[in-house]
Order: C-alpha cells, then sequence, then structure tokens
C-alpha cells in the first residue's frame, strides 16, 4: 500500500529521533501517519500538526501554520523542527518559506513539500531524506564504519531486526556510524564520517548526494532476510570495507533441524508475496531456502492494481504482507504473514526477534510455522492446514 | 422557486443585471434573494447601499457552528434578501473552495427554506476558472444560466468559454444555457452580433440593455437604476429582462464555438469598428 509522498517524507523526517515534525495538514493525514507510527512506539508524540480545516483552506493556512509553529518550538525540547506541508497546503499554494521567516523562533526550522498526490511514498522518502541531507556537516572519517540507510523507525520488526543486523556487523569489526532514519539529529549531521554508505531498499538518492557532497562510497543491498540474504548481505559490506567475510560462522542450522519434519511438510507450499523493498528478498527466502513456490508477488513500486485479483486466481496458501493484506487473507480464508509497513494490527515489543539477519531467519521460519500450525478451520480449496502439519 | 445564475467576463455588468433584476422582479411580491459569488463581495452593494458583511467572514470568526442566518442575509431595496460569500484576501487561500463553503453555509441554516423564496439568483464572477466558480452550475442549484456579454471579442470569447463549462453540466442534464444578455456598452455597439453568436451556441438573446447614463449615475449613489429613476425607460427595460428570464422556457445544451468560429466573430466586429470610424472622420 503506498501512502504517497507525504507518508514517504514523514517516515524520513520522523527518524530524526530528536526532532520535532509538524505536519501542515488536516487531521486525517496527520493521524494516518502517526497511527502506522505509534503502533509500536507509544510514547513517542514528537508530531505536532496545523489541523488544516475548511476555515484554512478557504482562507490559506498560514495563520494555523504560525500559530502551530510558535506553539511547537514553545512545547516541545528539540533541537529541529521539520514542518511537511501535505496536500491541501500545496493545492490552495500557502507560502510555508515566508510564514517561518516571519518568526523568531528557537528552534532551527526546515521544511519540506510532500504532496501526497506528487509522487509515491518512496519518492516522498528519498526526497526528504536528501533535503535533510543539507544538514549533515564534513566530519573526520571514522575508519571501518559504516551508515545504514532505509531503515525507518516505523517498520515492522525494526528495532529487532536493526539490533540483529548491527550485531552482525559489529561481529566483523563494522561499527554502525548512523542508522538512517533511526538516528538523533546529531548522529544524522554526522552521517559523512561514516567509510561507506549501506543503503537498503531505499534512500539511494542521499548516498548519491553524500557521495558527491562528502565523498561516501555507497552500496545498495537487500534487506537480509534469511540464511542465504544474511550471508550476501555480510559478505558485500566486508567486500567493500577489505574485511575478511566470515558469514558462514554465524550460520546456524540447529533450529531448522528441530522443526525439519514441519519444514518437510510446508515443503512447495504456494505463496504470494507483496511488499515494498523488501518484497524481492522475502520471496527469495521463501523460495530458496524454505522450498515454497511463490505464486504472485508485487511490489509497491510496481502496479498493484492487479494483485488481489491475480491471488484469488491463483492458489496462494499464504499470503506475505502489510495489515492491508489482512482483507484478502480472511476472504481467501488464508494465513497472513505480516512483515512490511505498515502493520497496525500487531505489534512489536521485543527486539531480540527479528525477522532479518541470521537470527531472524530462524524467529521468521518460526512465525511461519506457527502461523500454520494455528490456523484453524478449512481453506477455500477445504485444505486443512493443520491436517497438513501432523502428517 | 425559480433558480437562476449570471455569468460573464469581469466587469461586464453581471451585478448590474442581476441587482436590477432581482429588484425589479421583487417588486411583484415576490421573494427574491441574490447570492453574490465573488471574493469582492460587491454583488449586492446596490441593493442594500453599501457592502454588507459576507459569510465567509462570519464562517471565519465564529466558525460553521455559531453562525447565525440574520448574520450572513440582509435585506435591501423591495425586500430583495441579499448575501455575498466572499473569499480569501487576494493571493492565498482558495476562493473557489470559499464558494462551496459559503453555499454550503447557506443552505445549513436553512436560507434557501425559511425565507420561501420565489427567485434565487447567484451571481458568479468573471469566469469558471474552477470547480468552485462552477458550484452554482452543479447538484441542481440553479436550473438555468445567463451570460452578460458585450460585442468584444474578449467579452464574447469569455462567454463562449463559460459556455465550454456549462455544456459538462448541462449534458448530465445538471443545468442549462437560458441565454444570453445582450449589454450595449462597448464601443461597437451592435446586437446583431451577439443574435448572431448567441444562435451559434443554440441558445437565443433573452434581453439586451442599450448604454445608458443612468446606470453610472445610480451606482455613483450606490443604488440600483429601479431605486434611482423608477420611471426611466432603462428601468422598465431591466423589468423586461427579468420578466423574461423568469418566464423563459428555451433554454438549451449550448455548443461553444470553435477558434476560427470566434474569429469569424471577430472579424465583423472589426469591419463594424472600422465603419463606425470612417463614418465619425467623414462626419
Amino acid at each position: 500500500m503506498d501512502g504517497g509522498r507525504f507518508f514517504g517524507a514523514f517516515r524520513a523526517c520522523s527518524g530524526i529521533t530528536d526532532a520535532v515534525v509538524l505536519n501542515h495538514v488536516p487531521v486525517g493525514c496527520n493521524w494516518g501517519v502517526g497511527m502506522f507510527n505509534n503502533i509500536s512506539s507509544q510514547p513517542d508524540i514528537r508530531h505536532a500538526c496545523t489541523v488544516v480545516h475548511e476555515r484554512e483552506i478557504v482562507f490559506g493556512g498560514e495563520e494555523a501554520l504560525k500559530r502551530a509553529l510558535r506553539l511547537a518550538d514553545k512545547t516541545y525540547d528539540a533541537p529541529l523542527l521539520v514542518v511537511i506541508s501535505g496536500d491541501v497546503p500545496s493545492i490552495i499554494g500557502d507560502d510555508v518559506q515566508s510564514v517561518i521567516d516571519s518568526l523568531s523562533l528557537k528552534k532551527d526550522v526546515l521544511w519540506l513539500e510532500a504532496a501526497g498526490y506528487k509522487g509515491s511514498m518512496r519518492n516522498g522518502y528519498e526526497d526528504a531524506l536528501l533535503k535533510l541531507g543539507s544538514l549533515m556537516k564534513e566530519c573526520n572519517v571514522k575508519k571501518r564504519s559504516v551508515n545504514l540507510i532505509g531503515l525507518c523507525p516505523d517498520d515492522f520488526k525494526v528495532h529487532a531486526d536493526l539490533k540483529e543486523i548491527k550485531r552482525i556487523i559489529e561481529a566483523l569489526g563494522i561499527g554502525v556510524n548512523s542508522t538512517i532514519s533511526m538516528c538523533s539529529l546529531e548522529e544524522f549531521c554526522a552521517a559523512p564520517a561514516a567509510e561507506l554508505n549501506v543503503v537498503m531498499g531505499q534512500g539511494a538518492k542521499l548516498a548519491k548526494y553524500m557521495k558527491n557532497e562528502f565523498g561516501v562510497p555507497y552500496i545498495e543491498v537487500d534487506y537480509p532476510y534469511g540464511l542465504e540474504g544474511s550471508m550476501k548481505f555480510t559478505e558485500a559490506l566486508c567486500g567493500n570495507l577489505g574485511v575478511e567475510y566470515g558469514g558462514e560462522k554465524y550460520l546456524d542450522l540447529e533450529p531448522f533441524e528441530r522443526t525439519y519434519l514441519y519444514l518437510h511438510e510446508m515443503y512447495g507450499t504456494s505463496v504470494s508475496v507483496t511488499g515494498d523493498f523488501r518484497c524481492n528478498p522475502m520471496a527469495d527466502f521463501l523460495e530458496r531456502e524454505l522450498g515454497f513456490e511463490i505464486e504472485v508477488k508485487s511490489c509497491f513500486e510496481e502496479d498493484r492494481s492487479s494483485f488481489e485479483e491475480n491471488v484469488r486466481n491463483s492458489n496462494t496458501m499464504m499470503l506475505f504482507g502489510s495489515s492491508f493484506e489482512r482483507g484478502l487473507a480472511r476472504e481467501l480464508q488464508i494465513p497472513l504473514m505480516r512483515f512490511v509497513y505498515p502493520v497496525f494490527d500487531q505489534v512489536c515489543m521485543c527486539d531480540y526477534a527479528p525477522y532479518a539477519g541470521f537470527r531472524g531467519a530462524a524467529y521468521l521460519t518460526e512465525s511461519i510455522i506457527n502461523s500454520v500450525m494455528g490456523f484453524d478451520g478449512k481453506s477455500r480449496n477445504n485444505f486443512s492446514y493443520q491436517e497438513m502439519m501432523s502428517q | 422557486m425559480r433558480k437562476f445564475c449570471v455569468y460573464g467576463k469581469g466587469g461586464i455588468g453581471k451585478s448590474t443585471m442581476v441587482s436590477n433584476i432581482a429588484v425589479a422582479l421583487a417588486e411583484n411580491s415576490q421573494r427574491v434573494m441574490v447570492v453574490g459569488c465573488d471574493p469582492k463581495a460587491d454583488s449586492t452593494r446596490n441593493i442594500i447601499g453599501k457592502r454588507i458583511p459576507t459569510i465567509l467572514d462570519a464562517f471565519r470568526e465564529k466558525g460553521p457552528g455559531r453562525m447565525k442566518l440574520e448574520e450572513i442575509v440582509f435585506v435591501g431595496f423591495n425586500g430583495v434578501y441579499c448575501a455575498e460569500s466572499g473569499g480569501p484576501e487576494p493571493g492565498i487561500g482558495c476562493a473557489g473552495r470559499g464558494v462551496i463553503t459559503a453555499a454550503e453555509m447557506l443552505a445549513r441554516l436553512g436560507a434557501f427554506d425559511d425565507l420561501d423564496l420565489d427567485v434565487l439568483i447567484y451571481d458568479v464572477l468573471g469566469d469558471v476558472v474552477c470547480g468552485g466558480f462552477a458550484m452554482p452550475l452543479r447538484n441542481g442549484l440553479v436550473d438555468d444560466v445567463y451570460i452578460v456579454t458585450t460585442c468584444d471579442s474578449m467579452s464574447i470569447y469569455a462567454a463562449n468559454n463559460i459556455c465550454r463549462g456549462i455544456r459538462r453540466f448541462a449534458v448530465r442534464g445538471e443545468v442549462l444555457l437560458g441565454g444570453i444578455i445582450y449589454n450595449g456598452r462597448s464601443v461597437v455597439d451592435e446586437p446583431s452580433i451577439i443574435d448572431g453568436f448567441a444562435g451559434r451556441l443554440g441558445s437565443q438573446v433573452v434581453g439586451r440593455m442599450p448604454m445608458n447614463d443612468l446606470i453610472p449615475r445610480s451606482e455613483i449613489h450606490h443604488k440600483t437604476v429601479i431605486e434611482y429613476a423608477p420611471d426611466s425607460n432603462i428601468a422598465e427595460t431591466f423589468k423586461k429582462i427579468g420578466k423574461a428570464i423568469v418566464e423563459n422556457r428555451k433554454k438549451a445544451v449550448p455548443e461553444p464555438l470553435s477558434d476560427e468560429e470566434l474569429n469569424e466573430i471577430n472579424r465583423e466586429v472589426e469591419d463594424l469598428f472600422r465603419e463606425k470610424t470612417l463614418a465619425r472622420q467623414s462626419a
């Protein structure tokens, strides 16, 4: 599900963990981005809204923005205010810059236009990061350090995934300089200190900018799902930093051996996968490591209009996607594995149960087996999941 | 209730026409209301004698929940009810949305039902520039549309463009073109030009207003001609136009002219202009 440019911009900006995002939008847009963010980060109330209403549409939202800026400046203890101007102010042409210039605020203010109709969530994320990139400063290079680019604070399992990815990287003697978009303003500004930028699915525009501006090279890697995916990820980092490759030593096949019979029963299961840049690496894991058959695969960047219909017309026995696929899964009476943004009907409390990395491969497989074993009833084809697993 | 709206190029005389027609119709004990749909908010000034507070002023100051009908609808000469949508300051906000909001506020406060109107007239600014200014054309808010024009090429061009907007809604059966109102206040005053234009549109000319200095003189005093010079021929003309509109049954889906057809009309106007200049020089 692509939330449009506004959602992407919000995800990038809220990734500066000590900044305050002021959404210059109607309350519904603010609620939407906030809800997806706050499902598993409930104390995070670092976003405010001008609450554009009909009055602002007719008379312009500049007065409302002024009031909100003053209030946010006074209320929050934050080093940066980021104003994201959404659909309505863009349509009516609010002059956001002149409003900001007219005020003497204590905090630094950065603003960006991100009307939802002006592009995809991916574009909104990329362009917002680029705008934030103007805050970066030249730094002394920290040897054997990387920036991880592309993770968002409202991604499903992101805290656990990040912990596992950092564990793998740090075990190789590589330090994580900044994690974009999950770092403080200070860490973000110091990102040029890294020896290498590792773009994990999105954020390539910022990486290109940093290469040109600060000479930081970058690589683009797949999100590390599965054992193979994690080894490829590790290999790419080591290769680019001249670190000796030792991915195999992290391989732990014991958890998989413990459930060998279930994995055998599930071999060849027909599944469909949809999601953002995580879609392809997830499909690769399911196909190459678990032996599933991929019936339909649809990335957000591609045309998704026919995804549901294609799934209906397929032999899909299990669905991998976001909470938006819940309706389709219910309709087809098949299990749904949520792994990609937005997930708003499950929480992630534990940061030791990742889906990414070597450990994530085992947790992910465990979740898949459990969701199949625990699935009551029969599918539309009169297929019993419980019978399958008890054979 | 008879409901119609009046469009036309900016400054072409729409408000003059609407205010005089409204006051004229109200003379016959009809309950008439004029809604000005222009951020300048001067459509009803000649009926009331001054500018009135606008609907959007009240909306901004009080919000939709606390507005009262008597704060946005005022009674002018001959008992004509007047309301002005108003709008944002030039250069900010969205005036088109303002027109929609104003109409919604009037409906919400019961203006169209509680006032027991016989005639409702919308006076809409220059052109159908966006969906907001097309609002009176939609959802059955009016029965038909009247366009004021002179012989000037830009005025005819604007009228033709308005017909494009009308056609969009007319083919869906939401509104029809009632006709053209000819205003003779132009360098070339030749009603036959507009007769031809209206014919090509598939419509008619419902009234002709000759140039007359009583109109600007009455407006200097912020009055309609009906009030300022009630026994004048021009007052009588306004009454006839009002009657013609209210009784009009000939309505059409307009067929807007092509650029080439408009150029043909322009050439006719140019010929007339040349003849007039020559006649003046020879005199």
